[in-house]
């Protein structure tokens, strides 16, 4: 399957921005599952902008800005094939015991080791109440393929999909608190639970295919950003992605823009500006598959 | 450091025997006095035997000198989530170690530093770990591994340029290593104003015992850093996290000491690969940076998104090698105890050495092994956070829940917990009460790379604990620290930081945020000088008038000009818009006659009331926060005055205070400014700092200027206000020796305003910004003046055949807005964001 996709973001300034420094990560991820066949970023007003590929493999730009602005926008436009099929129940699933000895005792640092997406992150700090009710998954002995399909779905069942009610620096443990949120903040306390018990779990940004009501069309730019889980099931299983909003595991719908340990690590457009006003922000993104596209 | 007295002194002195006697090392730990075979280590018997010659005078002298410095130069340290900084607490004696004993010391310290910088090297290096590397676990769970600095060769060389590492003496007389310290080392400032204050209490004591110098350290450590640049005397900073820094007093210490600009985030600017200095001459490169800020806190762009500390852009600036940094942000991924079991066999697989200074015990819950060792001690061992600092459990003190819950979160969450050996630390005598008591310390060595190797600094920075049981030691309440005496074999050079170089005459470019804080600090201090006149003008005539004499008009017009200045509290207002006064902001220049009488005493609440932004003590409060952000330039008598200004105590708690009191206090504080003024005009370099500092003030004086000849030489000014008017632009004695007559407008205004010889007149002032621009380095290239030159000469000229006779108030308005712009001109022209001084924003939001 091919998408296309375009991911607009526009900040608008109450007063004139001297300079800005932003970071973007907004080229979708080339990988094993999926091949980027074009990615290319826009920026306006323009911007000195240099390409980088971070530790963890995405390849972001950084853009530097010093024309006076009321306005900043961004432009993202990507061509993915998705390889990616969803993973069959494995047969051998390793009890999570010994995936967690596994990942303390490794020695390799390289951006895909386990080790990375064990520790306590910024967005993901530390809370052992949602460990403490993760383990319900876990009983000792779980096979961890198993114990994490089983934590997904709890966090689907038992947390409300509430658009609007948090936003992106919402911690976890309030997410917890509430049971309610969206994709970052399920994902989020997934990680939390998954890491609590010793196991590495990694953040996951990027998009979901939409598929619009029989008979309607698809609304122009009313996708958006999606986040999910990747967990590491031991060396043989590697890293299986979760999807706690939809209870799915990760196959050909989900395009991946970035992985990290969490949100701080992935957000799409980060930086500083020189100003003294407020700032609002409109986000618009279209994902189209191609035959769907030819089909219009 | 408490004065001793001279009895005290006098037994302090009596000679060994009488030290020995009655002091008894603990049980069970070491003692630097009394060595392991009970008598006086042998270094100690010389410090003793020096001490005998000295007269008891001398020594309570030395201590009486120690709290002066101590005091003068304000030697401070600030408590976590403390607003204050508190005295620095420095022991009475030193801790002395003989040459021999050092000399290991040093060799196993050098090595560590080395092996730290091999291991730093292999970790960002970024390929496949060899064989025999640690876990991964126990460096990737640092909070100071960071990877955006993976894969980034470290511009300079090295990761690491200061190392410092804590030690202590265990029970077996052996020094252990008990802490590293890689990511940005504090203390070594600390160990300089130590050996400062302790050489006023010994002076000829420390040559006499040979006692090694620290300033051929810090001269060492200063070429290496110089060693990192790219360029030929290459421009050094020390970046800092600024005044609510809990070492900023250090950092201040150390940029002054090493003669390095103290910079902010906000100071730099990375653009295209390179780091450049805001200054008042442009943007200029900067080429190395010490860096005391967190590695996190660096860059936003980069790193923490979250800090405001950060230069964005400064990573992908060393990336680019147009900055080296002392040490490397990452630098700080070393230093866990996690990795401390690892390193006697890092150190054989990285160097080829066995280890020369063993660390504790150590054992790290991430391994399987060392976590079923340590279960199995849980009861003997302590248990600290395997990555972030922090107080250690002692297994033997918790209960059999507490124990089983530690041992559930090691299961669980092994890689998070060390456990460690106990080591009860040596002690060093200390004095208390007239006596020494033995009491546990900690010592805090330093080694710099340089470029002829890595050198120990011979002394270090130790903390002795207050209480006899403490088992590590940290600054915090009841901690004193002390200077370390490493004596020499052979007598000892004298060299001081003083390097032989060429001649200059400029002081290198002035940054803008501190032209910005100089220039606000000279606002400042004039806008609390001008206030207290104010008040001093207020309380004198309501003693001269009695109620309903002539004198209740001035009365009435001060208390307007008081209030319209936004010296008085907003809820005091009311009454003020009831008599038609509309806004009563602080730039209002007309003030009505009639304020009805407030129920509070206005002279009193203008001096003391903080809330009112107007008031002396807010403008003192603001004074001192512009200051303490200056610490790297103002001598320290400037800091002391500054931060000891305050409008004094009320005589009573009365709401109003007598006229008589509050004219005492003004006049108390009028001094105190008078002496920082004298201070500045005759002590400090006519650099361009200066010239900021002094256009603050000259700034600041003409509105007041204008202000107060607007409210007291106006149309139907008594002359009663036109005396007071004297007495506040300081003209009286000038006035009566020009006119026989009593004050009349015309000449008043004429010396207020008008005279360019009147020193509190608005042409003197405008006269003297000018001077000041136009020395100031320009931008242009063209040659035309810049816009604070262009205004100030506008000012200067139209004051310059302005008439006296003919001022009237929307004049004086006009020169007033005159001086308003050119105010927010010299911000745009020399500030970090121009006149707004805005902070940068966050841009953020889920995208």
């Amino acid at each position: 399957m091919i998408y296309r996709i375009r991911h607009v973001t526009t900040y608008s300034y109450e007063a004139t921005v001297a300079s800005a420094r932003c970071v973007l990560r907004l080229t979708p991820r080339d990988d094993a599952g999926q091949a980027r066949l074009f990615g290319d970023v826009r920026v306006t007003p323009d911007a000195r902008l240099r390409e980088e590929t971070c530790f963890f493999g995405a390849r972001l730009h950084h853009a530097e800005i010093d024309t006076p602005h009321r306005e900043l926008r961004i432009e993202a436009r990507a061509r993915v094939r998705i390889t990616r099929t969803p993973p069959a129940v494995p047969a051998e699933d390793p009890a999570f015991e010994d995936v967690r000895a596994a990942a303390a005792t490794g020695t390799s640092r390289a951006p895909d080791a386990p080790v990375h997406a064990l520790f306590p992150s910024q967005a993901v700090p530390a809370a052992p109440e949602i460990a403490a009710w993760a383990s319900a998954s876990l009983p000792e002995g779980t096979g961890v393929f198993a114990g994490t399909r089983d934590l997904m779905r709890r966090i689907h069942a038992e947390f409300a999909y509430a658009p609007g009610e948090t936003d992106v620096a919402t911690p976890a443990r309030e997410a917890f608190r509430a049971r309610r949120g969206v994709c970052q903040d399920f994902a989020h306390v997934m990680i939390a639970g998954l890491r609590g018990l010793g196991l590495p779990a990694r953040y996951v940004s990027g998009y979901l295919r939409t598929i619009p009501p029989e008979g309607r069309p698809r609304l122009v730019g009313a996708d958006a950003t999606h986040a999910w889980v990747e967990a590491w099931c031991g060396p043989d299983l590697g890293w299986i992605g979760f999807d706690p909003t939809n209870a799915a595991l990760v196959g050909p719908d989900h395009i991946v823009l970035a992985v990290g340990r969490d949100y701080a690590d992935v957000s799409p457009v980060d930086g500083v500006v020189i100003s003294s006003g407020g700032q609002s922000l409109a986000v618009s993104v279209d994902v189209v598959p191609e035959e769907e596209e030819r089909g219009a | 450091m408490t004065a001793l007295t001279r009895a005290q002194a006098r037994e302090l002195i009596h000679g060994l025997s009488h030290w020995t006697q009655g002091y008894a090392p603990l049980p069970g730990a070491a003692d630097e006095l009394i060595g392991p075979d009970g008598t006086p280590r042998p270094a100690w018997a010389r410090l003793a035997r020096a001490l005998g010659p000295m007269s008891p005078g001398d020594l309570a002298r030395g201590f009486g000198s120690a709290e002066r410095h101590i005091r003068e130069v304000g030697i401070s340290y600030r408590v976590h989530g403390e607003a204050a900084d508190r005295a620095w607490p420095v022991a009475h004696l030193p801790i002395v170690i003989d040459a021999a004993e050092w000399k290991a010391i040093a060799a196993g310290v050098a090595q560590r530093a080395r092996l730290m910088e091999a291991l730093l090297a292999e970790i960002h290096a970024g390929g496949a770990a060899p064989d025999g590397a640690p876990p991964a676990a126990a460096i990737v769970g640092s909070p100071n591994y960071l990877r955006p600095l993976v894969g980034v060769a470290p511009p300079g060389g090295r990761h690491l340029s200061l190392y410092a590492v804590d030690i202590g003496r265990g029970p077996d007389g052996r020094w252990w290593v008990l802490n590293d310290r890689t990511q940005a080392p504090s203390g070594a400032g600390y160990a300089l104003e130590n050996r400062i204050v302790l050489s006023r209490v010994y002076p000829a004591l420390m040559e006499r015992l040979r006692v090694q110098r620290l300033a051929p350290f810090f001269a060492a450590f200063r070429d290496g850093l110089a060693a990192l640049g790219a360029r030929e005397d290459p421009r050094i900073g020390l970046l800092t996290p600024g005044p609510y820094s809990e070492t900023y007093f250090e950092q201040a210490t150390l940029a002054r000491y090493l003669g390095l600009p103290l910079v902010e985030g906000d100071d730099l600017v990375a653009r295209d690969g390179s780091v450049y200095v805001r200054t008042v001459s442009g943007l200029k490169r900067i080429d190395v940076l010490w860096r005391r800020v967190d590695g996190d806190y660096c860059d936003p762009l980069a790193l923490d998104a979250r800090s405001r500390l950060g230069v964005p852009g400064l990573v992908a600036a060393l990336r680019a090698g147009g900055v080296a940094m002392a040490n490397m942000p990452g630098a700080g991924a070393v230093e866990q105890p996690a990795l401390m079991g690892f390193m006697a066999l890092q150190c054989r697989r990285l160097l080829g050495e066995d280890p020369l200074l063993p660390n504790i015990a150590t054992w790290w819950c991430g391994e399987p092994v060392a976590r079923e060792e340590a279960l199995a001690r849980l009861e003997t061992l302590a248990f600290a956070d395997a990555f972030v600092p922090g107080p250690s459990t002692l297994g033997a003190e918790l209960d059999a829940q507490g124990r089983a819950a530690l041992a559930a979160r090691i299961r669980t969450r092994g890689v998070d917990v060390v456990g460690q050996e106990v080591v009860r630390l040596s002690t060093t005598p200390v004095w208390r009460d007239g006596t020494l008591e033995p009491r546990p310390f900690s010592l805090r060595v330093y080694a710099a790379a340089t470029p002829s190797g890595w050198q120990v600094m011979p002394g270090g920075f130790a903390r002795i604990a207050e209480r006899p049981d403490a088992r590590a030691v940290s600054m915090g309440e009841g901690t004193l620290s002390a200077d370390v005496w490493v004596l020499a074999d052979a007598p000892v050079a004298r060299v001081s930081l003083v390097p032989q170089e060429r001649i200059r005459r400029v002081s290198g470019h002035l940054p803008s945020r501190a032209a910005d804080n100089l220039f606000w600090l000279g606002r400042y201090l004039e806008r609390a000088e001008a206030t207290t006149r104010l008040v001093a003008a207020l309380a004198a005539a309501r003693l001269e008038g009695g109620e309903g004499g002539p004198g209740d008009e001035t009365v009435a017009r001060l208390e307007g000009l008081i209030r319209a200045l936004g010296a008085v509290p907003d809820d005091e207002e009311d009454a003020e818009s009831a008599d038609g006064e509309g806004g009563g902001g602080r730039e209002a220049a007309a003030v009505s006659l009639v304020a009805a009488l407030p129920a509070r005493d206005i002279a009193r609440t203008a001096l003391d009331d903080a809330a009112a932004p107007g008031s002396v003590a807010a403008a003192i409060a603001s004074a001192r926060r512009a200051a303490s952000h200056l610490r790297d330039r103002l001598a320290p008598q400037a800091w002391r005055l500054v931060s000891e200004l305050s409008p004094g105590a009320p005589a009573g708690e009365d709401e109003i205070a007598s006229p008589a009191d509050t004219l005492d206090r003004a006049q108390a504080l009028l001094e105190r400014f008078a002496a920082i003024a004298g201070l500045v005009h005759e002590n400090m370099t006519r650099s361009d700092g200066w010239r900021l500092l002094d256009m603050g003030r000259r700034i600041e004086r003409g509105l007041a200027a204008c202000r107060v000849t607007g409210a007291l030489a106006g149309a139907g000014a008594t002359s009663g206000d036109l005396d007071a008017l004297l007495d506040i632009v300081d003209c009286q004695i000038t006035y009566r020796t020009r006119y026989l007559f009593g004050p009349a407008p015309a000449p008043v205004r004429d010396l207020a305003l008008i005279d360019p010889n009147s020193p509190r007149s608005l042409a003197f002032q405008a006269e003297r910004i000018l001077e000041h621009v136009r020395a100031l380095p320009a931008l242009r290239e063209d040659g035309l003046p810049e816009p604070p030159e262009r205004l100030a000469a506008t000012l200067a000229r139209g004051l310059a055949i302005a008439d006296a006779a003919t001022i009237d108030a929307p004049a004086l308005a006009a020169f007033e807005a005159d001086l308003a712009d050119l105010a927010d001109a010299i911000g745009a022209r020399y500030f970090p964001h121009g006149a707004a001084a805005e902070r940068p924003e966050k841009l953020s939001g889920l995208a």
